[in-house]
């Protein structure tokens, strides 16, 4: 019989924000209607071992609570991060925790907050902040049984992928990570990176299992993921046709920007 | 006075487009008015401030403006002051200045002796340079529509520039129990502080979806003796001398609480006996007492009127519908939701729900608050209860309850608010109360259907 599979929540009481907690939420559920035992293992402040967990979830955060996040993964949790990646660890990190897998992120004063350097991508505050619906056609390579993703956004950053990473998916309405390419997130690997709440995988369970699956993959020392059973997803279907059609209606208006003095995330 | 013309303009052409636009049914007119004031004479609402006798109280925080408005001007109304405020919630500066216009004579002269309005957080500050209020109350930073207004952090931040613009001998009423509202008021003076310090109603530790959990001085994690809403509570923090401040009045006890009345004994010995139920509103009335009384209104007759006042528009009503008995209450945040979800339960007040979410601005366009609010106590609710999930994201809301576990049977999802009501109506039974919790533009899209049924009236028809 093999052991629980293991959800390391990373920060769970600082970095909280906009219903991402959703995200652990959905993943517990979708894994125990299926008969796999979960363990959510809140990570906190200091030294960790994150190659023990199967799956890393990180949400954003308010500004202060966010720049001791930054600091504390670079001192106790950079080393053990990138090992768990290395070693298969499934990752999901939502705006500010999106932001610190990058080089840097630069505020609207010009100053730099250095990022884990994990993935080829910076981040620096736009002149405005983003905030809607969110509308993606996802990365066709993941071959997700959805293939779109809905979500809200609501970010003063913009992130540019370097030239040997994905965008998660293809930005149909909103603002995604620069407004320039029509990216939106990243994905690399087991690691996806996004600016999407809503929570995000609630209405995405395409995305749900696929994270879902590279953890079991992980917990059973698989190279490749296998598919889930199938739930019965009406609900998750319905709420996601409907995130679209709202989603859809505000198409053409890009994304509500809302002037300075917004911050990050 | 001296004459103004350009303020006579203002105010005359302000009562003009209330006229009007009550005659275009544009919901009372309750801010059209303002922008025509204000278009004709900017200066209009610090005059008409002015010429008050007793100058103005302001009432900002994020949730219980509406009803500690009513609760203070209801106290100082029953000291014989002729009260003005805005009733009817519009609580932007175009919202203060259409009610001042509205009840200004028409050269500019004042008709009442004092205005007691709420305020947006948002637009406290300037609020606070055009009336110079004796008095500010500052009820809670909770978390509330972020994309409205940015992170609650930026709020907090727009309070305390308010505050510290406060005219010299201004009064401000703060809570105590809330980290970021105490934060605010450092260097503020004249500052009282209310808290709860009854053990009843106690949460068990810090809801997932509260703030406030570190030190808004120096950033360490704050240690809760006690929570009793959201990221209230007794507090200090680990690392510096941050701590919650000794309350000036507090809560000592609250008795007989339910979802429309409660009794709480402060600790001077005041007893209020409100019709207002939940814990959040013990904040509000003990924030009213402490304002009246501030302001020279005697605890006795704070008490009395307290006991007559009656929460108006969706804060708490009851209705009735299709032959059934419904209270209808508006929640606007995960706290407020949790707030109303855990009083009905734990008093078995009903079994049938109707929760009604919209993502228009006025909501908050993000539903994702709706992964903070602990829906997993209803879940685990022995009383079984049933949700009619409606409103433009009846789908979020249902898809939120299966994940906190209710199962199949127990969500209806019915996004038309006529036909919710009646799925409501079905399966309560008669002599049964139910519980409708909507969201701000829901809550008038049911009152809507409700009035049409011949259940209520219009809200700006109400006393003001
Ligand atoms: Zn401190």
């Amino acid at each position: 019989m093999s052991r629980p599979l293991r959800l390391g929540h990373l920060y769970p009481r600082a970095m909280t924000i906009y219903g991402d907690v959703g995200n652990v939420c959905s993943l517990r559920r979708r894994a125990e209607w299926r008969g796999i035992e979960v363990e959510v293992v809140p990570i906190e402040a200091g030294p960790a071992d994150l190659e023990a967990c199967d799956l890393l979830f990180m949400g954003g955060g308010q500004d202060r609570d966010q720049s001791g996040v930054f600091a504390d993964f670079a001192e106790h949790k950079r080393a053990s991060l990138e090992r768990a990646v290395d070693g298969g660890v499934a990752v999901l990190a939502v705006c500010g925790g999106y932001q610190l897998l990058g080089h840097d992120y630069v505020d609207a004063e010009g100053r730099v907050l250095e990022g884990l350097g994990l993935l080829d991508l910076r981040s620096r505050a736009g002149d405005d902040r983003w905030i809607g619906n969110v509308l993606v056609e996802a990365e066709a390579s993941m071959g997700l049984a959805e293939p779109t993703l809905v979500g809200f956004e609501n970010h003063g950053g913009r992130t540019h992928l370097g030239p040997g990473l994905r965008p998660l998916g293809r930005v149909v309405v909103g603002g995604g990570n620069n407004g320039e390419d029509a990216g939106e997130g990243v994905v690399a690997g087991r690691v996806v990176g996004t600016y999407l709440h809503g929570a995000l995988l609630p209405k995405n369970p395409a995305l749900a299992d696929w994270l879902l699956a590279a953890a079991v993959a992980h917990r059973d020392g698989e190279s490749t993921a296998a598919p889930l059973p199938p739930l019965d997803d009406r609900l998750e279907a319905a709420a996601h046709t409907r995130a679209v059609e709202i989603a859809r209606a505000e198409r053409g208006r890009g994304p509500v920007a809302r002037p300075r003095g917004a911050r990050r995330p | 006075m001296r004459p103004d013309p350009r303020l006579g303009a203002a105010v005359l052409a302000g009562k003009l487009a209330a006229t009007a636009s009550r005659g275009l049914g544009r919901g009372g007119g309750t801010t059209i008015p303002g922008d025509v004031a204000l278009a004709i004479d900017p200066g209009v609402l610090a005059k008409l401030g002015a010429a008050l006798p007793r100058g103005s109280v302001l009432v900002s925080g994020t949730n219980g403006k509406t009803t500690t408005t009513g609760l203070v001007a209801a106290a100082l109304e029953a000291s014989g002051e002729r009260v003005l405020t805005n009733a009817s919630g519009a609580n932007l500066v175009f919202g203060l200045v259409a009610a001042a216009v509205a009840q200004a004579r028409p050269l500019g002269g004042a008709r009442a002796d004092r205005a007691v309005f709420e305020v947006d957080e948002l637009s406290l500050e300037r609020a606070v340079l055009e009336l110079r209020p004796r008095l500010v109350v500052v009820l809670n930073l909770l978390r509330d529509q972020l994309d409205r207004s940015g992170e609650l952090e930026t709020t907090a931040r727009r309070i305390g520039d308010g505050l510290r613009r406060l005219p010299r001998g201004a009064h401000v009423v703060a809570n105590a129990d809330d980290p970021l509202v105490v934060a605010q008021c450092e260097g503020v003076e004249g500052v009282v502080y209310v808290g709860i310090d009854a053990d009843d109603q106690l949460l068990d530790g810090v809801p997932h979806a509260a703030d406030a959990r570190t030190c808004p001085r120096c950033g360490a994690p704050l240690h809760f003796d006690r929570v009793v809403l959201a990221h209230c509570g007794s507090y200090r923090c680990t690392r510096c001398d941050f701590a919650r401040p000794r309350p000036a009045v507090a809560v000592r006890r609250i008795t007989a609480a339910s979802l429309d009345r409660q009794r709480l004994e402060l600790d001077d010995g005041t007893v209020l006996d409100a019709a207002v139920g939940g814990i959040y509103n013990a904040y509000n009335l003990v924030a009213a007492h402490a304002a009246a009384t501030t302001l020279g209104v005697p605890a006795a007759t704070v008490a009395a009127a307290v006991a007559g006042f009656r929460p108006r528009f969706g804060r708490m009503e009851r209705l009735r519908l299709h032959d059934r008995e419904l209270r209808l209450l508006l929640a606007k945040n995960p706290a407020g939701l949790d707030v109303v979800l855990r009083t009905a339960d734990e008093l078995g007040a009903t079994h049938n729900y109707l929760i009604a979410i919209n993502d228009l601005v006025a909501d908050g366009r993000d539903v994702s608050w709706l992964w903070d609010v602990d829906f997993e106590r209803l879940a685990r609710s022995s009383h079984r209860p049933h949700v009619v999930a409606s409103g433009r994201r009846a789908h979020d809301l249902a898809l939120r309850l299966k994940y906190a576990g209710m199962a199949a049977e127990q969500v209806t999802v019915e996004p038309d608010p006529a036909a919710a009501l009646r799925v409501l109506a079905s399966r309560a039974a008669p002599g049964e109360e139910a519980v409708v919790v909507p969201t701000y533009t829901a809550m008038l899209e049911l009152r809507a259907v409700a009035q049409r049924a011949g259940a209520v009236g219009a809200f700006w028809e109400q006393r003001g």
